[in-house]
């Protein structure tokens, strides 16, 4: 696979989010800003970063029947040390997100890259993996968070996008409102994949000869 | 066989290595950044003063535990305020922590919710509310019914959620409750703790 391909693969088609519906617990759960969501993001992209590089890099030497508590502790001292730093450095953020920072360990995504990608792939190839999944990550949690924020509250960032008259509906806001919102998502994500997959289909029926195309489309 | 052991160790030590200089380099800040933190809210719960009253404490027993009570003096001296955390341990989700500065004369000056876990958009307004938040101010235990008006009090509960301004309202009161019975004791040690006091505002 080439870089590009990783990226393309670790961002959209196999969108922790949209394709394999992991890490629902942070997602549901910080969600109810864009801000917040961002930030969580960015959390996730820092652990991946290292829990992948270090994986990687060690991946020869670990022998396959502890290879999973190795992973963990690599993955929960990552988690610790961004932790703490973002208490000493971003401790109103810290707060706000609290509990579901150490929960990062947990996330099944970040096990699963390194178990899947990161302990078979070179230490270049797993930092764009890691990369891909993580901002993948982040732009679902904020595209979520910005849902909720702009029905629930009218905001968007802390700005008020229909005036600061907007009643709040705090169905977006509560634990339900983030199932009915992803669900929604999830639909359009559907829609545009099956867009794209149509008109792919259709160029590669342009590229054959005329009679055969006609064919396809029929089909 | 050995070597899953030394793998394993290997790991495990250089993590702990990692997270013993990450709590070196970053105690200094936290500490920082929770006395900051301290720092703005105490600013919002006293009034106008001219001491540092995070360095102006003194200590108060409740229930066995003591207590940090942060004194704010005027520029000669003079108490005008103490502030101390409240917890309501019967909020809807977990305790909730609270500022409360009251005056001496057991008038409250303001409150501020420092730490909770209620519902966003729901119980949450104990500090979203503004409005909420400032009705404690002037409040004391003799002008006020400390109750949300759903209980026949003087307190607005919140549309969808009761619990959580009740929690807080019960903790007001107990702390001012408390106040009252240490009062005296209080004022006498805040006076002997600074030799440039001479007396208390009224």
């Amino acid at each position: 696979m080439t870089k590009t391909e990783i990226f393309a693969d670790g961002f959209w088609h196999n969108n922790t989010i949209f394709a394999q519906l992991l890490g629902m617990c942070p997602l549901l759960g910080v969600t109810t800003s864009a801000e917040n969501g961002f930030w969580m993001g960015s959390a996730t992209v820092l652990v991946l970063l290292g829990s992948n590089v270090v994986v990687s890099l060690i991946r020869g030497v670990i022998p396959k029947n502890v290879r999973i508590p190795a992973y963990i502790t690599v993955i929960a001292a990552f988690v610790t040390i961004i932790g703490m730093a973002m208490d000493a450095w971003m401790h109103a953020m810290y707060l706000v997100l609290g509990l579901f920072i150490p929960l990062i360990v947990v996330n099944c995504a970040i096990l699963g890259r390194a178990e899947a990608f990161a302990s078979k792939h070179s230490v270049t190839d797993s930092v764009t993996d890691a990369l891909a999944i993580g901002l993948g990550f982040t732009f679902a949690l904020m595209l979520l968070g910005g849902v909720r924020e702009l029905f629930g509250h009218g905001q968007l960032f802390g700005f008020h996008v229909f005036g600061d008259q907007y009643p709040d509906f705090l169905m977006f806001i509560l634990p339900p409102g983030a199932f009915i919102a992803l669900g929604f998502i999830l639909a359009g994500v559907n829609v545009i994949n099956r867009r794209m997959a149509a008109r792919a289909a259709q160029r590669e029926a342009h590229a054959e000869p005329a009679g055969e195309a006609v064919g396809a489309e029929a089909g | 066989m050995v070597m899953m052991v030394v793998a394993l160790t290997v790991v495990t030590l250089v993590a702990t290595l990692l997270l013993g200089v990450t709590d070196l380099v970053t105690r200094e800040p936290i500490h920082d950044a929770q006395r900051a933190m301290l720092h703005r809210t105490l600013e919002q719960v006293l009034p106008p003063h001219a001491n540092s009253p995070m360095d102006d404490q003194v200590t108060v027993k409740r229930d066995g535990k003591p207590i940090p009570v942060y004194v704010a003096r005027d520029g000669s001296g003079r108490i005008v305020a103490f502030a101390w955390v409240v917890v309501a341990p019967d909020g809807y989700s977990g305790a909730i922590h609270i500022l409360l500065g009251v005056k001496p004369n057991g008038s409250i000056y303001a409150v501020r919710v420092t730490e909770h876990q209620e519902t966003p958009g729901l119980g949450d307004g104990i500090v979203r509310n503004k409005p909420w938040v400032h009705s404690f101010s002037g409040k004391t235990l003799e002008n006020t019914r400390w109750a949300v008006k759903k209980d026949g009090g003087d307190f607005d509960q919140f549309t969808g959620a009761t619990i959580t301004p009740r929690a807080v309202v019960k903790a007001v009161k107990q702390g001012l409750e408390f106040f009252q019975a240490r009062r005296k004791m209080l004022l006498h040690e805040a006076r002997q703790s600074a030799s440039s006091s001479r007396e208390v505002v009224q």
